[in-house]
């Protein structure tokens, strides 16, 4: 199970994890959106991939969102330790990320909801489920 | 570009295994050899070489190639994560379609044994990677995201691994030769929920390889197997916006302009090598191919039409789930299938009277696109 830490971990330069943020204690995903097309994303990069135009403006999502799918990866990676319960997850008003899931060691339903928590102690971004 | 006027001379392939004392250079010399026998070609009269390779080192293709007199030619190596090798394929096609060039070898090879223990390491430079996101993950994403859209069940995956298992029973050079039961395969550990280790392609050691030239013009013409199609893309954007699980609408786009410029549709392929990494990864391509609807993948599989008996078959090799998937060799090693199978060559796992074959090979590991890349190629018995 993910210990979910505050305040946010040191990012290294680099770091092509989604960034999440504490704003007055809220905690949210940075990216940026698209100012013409509004498309969002959790990279920051010079054009946005949908329109082409070079329009993208910090944003911030959040905090909850809603699965698309999840597994546990119950196999050894490198730096880790199994089992990692993942998640993809469509972040209200914002992008689709990959966040590790917070709680027991089973897939979510697609579907569900889920908030940004934090993160763990590989500075993951962290997801947990919403209502009982 | 119809391919119609290009052709495959010979192929060749190693036997596909965890065989790390082998080492490259011999599993290639065994792969280009027998292609160029097969081909009636000699070393001296092969013009160019595309590669395919992965996790190889620098130099790894003319390293491989330069002992057995591949020399003083353009050698270019492609990476495109396992779509790999019928990426290489691709290129060689279209280099001797345009005129580019006459006689291509098209060659891949992947030594994966001496580099990893179990699954590929995640690209720690990936926004998904770097979070220890392994491949079996994604698929077994898709496979939840399929048990809850269309309600695709445990035995329904197992179904394609027990189906591409019994196929490998003849295929001597295959990794995995024994028949397994879908009680096997479910009560198999569990690697990536709801994906078990039976539903999992293996690492392995192993290069394969295409001689490629002008239809009609290899010594004996009535052996040639003719490219109708290739095409090879990267996949769509894929992010909130899409609904398809990963990897269903690049093998859909990739299908849709290979069966165009073959000018034939799914339904007249007579067998298929599909890219069965994981037994969901069968599935979806089935679907994307157009042999069943979107969300048929599951039935289909149990429903026997793709066995070895049925009206389509499907990875009649026993797929990547039997041969285990050497990255760079896979794409190439579909393609020796499909050849073998129109040249009615296949032995036990032949498909009776078949004529058209496509292969289908997909590749990923990218955050944030619907595959790193897609190859589809339709071929046609010659004779």
């Amino acid at each position: 199970m993910p210990t979910v830490s505050a305040p946010p971990p040191e990012r290294a330069g680099g770091d092509p994890r989604p960034e999440l943020v504490l704003r007055d204690g809220v905690i949210a995903l940075a990216g940026t959106r698209c100012r013409h097309c509004r498309h969002p994303m959790a990279a920051a990069p010079p054009r946005c991939p949908r329109c082409g135009r070079s329009s993208m403006a910090p944003a911030a999502f959040g905090p909850e969102g809603t699965v698309f799918s999840s597994t546990v990866l119950r196999i050894p990676v490198p730096g880790r330790t199994p089992p990692l319960t993942l998640a993809y997850v469509d972040v209200d008003g914002g992008p689709r990320i990959l966040a590790h899931v917070d709680g027991p060691d089973e897939a979510l339903a697609p579907g569900s909801r889920v908030a940004l928590s934090g993160w763990n102690e590989h500075g993951d971004p962290v997801v947990g489920r919403c209502g009982p | 570009m119809t391919g119609a006027g290009t052709a495959i001379w010979g192929v060749g392939t190693s036997a596909f295994g965890k065989q790390p004392s082998v080492g490259g250079p011999r599993l290639a010399w065994q792969a280009t050899v027998e292609a160029l026998d097969d081909a009636g070609a000699k070393a001296a009269d092969i013009d160019a070489v595309y590669a395919g390779s992965v996790f190889g080192d620098p130099g790894t293709a003319t390293r491989c190639l330069q002992q057995i007199g591949i020399v003083e030619v353009p050698v270019v190596t492609i990476e495109n994560a396992c779509a790999s090798g019928t990426s290489a394929f691709h290129e060689a096609r279209l280099a001797v379609e345009t005129g580019r060039y006459e006689r291509v070898l098209a060659f891949g090879i992947e030594t994966m044994t001496s580099r990893f223990d179990g699954a590929i390491s995640p690209i720690a430079s990936d926004p998904d990677g770097a979070q220890g996101y392994a491949m079996p993950g994604i698929y077994g994403m898709s496979a939840t995201r399929y048990q809850c859209e269309f309600g695709v069940t445990d035995e329904q995956m197992a179904a394609v691994a027990v189906k591409n298992r019994r196929h490998a029973v003849g295929n001597p050079r295959a990794q995995h030769r024994t028949a397994v039961t879908a009680e096997q395969v479910l009560g198999s550990p569990m690697v990536a929920d709801p994906i078990t280790l039976f539903q999992c392609c293996s690492i392995a050691d192993a290069a394969a390889a295409a001689v490629i030239g002008p239809r009609g013009g290899s010594r004996d013409p009535r052996r040639e197997v003719a490219v109708r199609s290739s095409a090879l893309r990267s996949g769509r954007l894929w992010d909130h916006t899409c609904e398809k699980v990963w990897g269903w609408d690049i093998v859909a786009d990739t299908a849709a302009r290979a069966f165009e410029a073959a000018g034939v549709g799914p339904g007249d392929i007579d067998v298929f090598e599909v890219h069965d990494a994981f037994t969901i990864g069968e599935i979806i391509a089935t679907e994307a191919l157009g042999l069943c609807a979107p969300g048929g993948g599951g039935r289909l599989a149990e429903s026997g039409r793709t066995a070895l008996g049925g009206a389509q078959p499907v990875n009649p090799s026993g797929g990547l789930l039997s041969r285990g998937h050497p990255l760079g060799a896979t794409g190439l090693a579909q393609i020796a299938e499909i050849v073998w199978q129109l040249r009615a060559v296949a032995g036990g796992r032949q498909v009776a009277g078949a004529r058209l074959g496509a292969v289908e090979t997909m590749g990923g590991g990218t955050a944030g696109i619907d595959g790193n890349a897609c190859v589809v190629a339709v071929l046609e018995q010659a004779g």
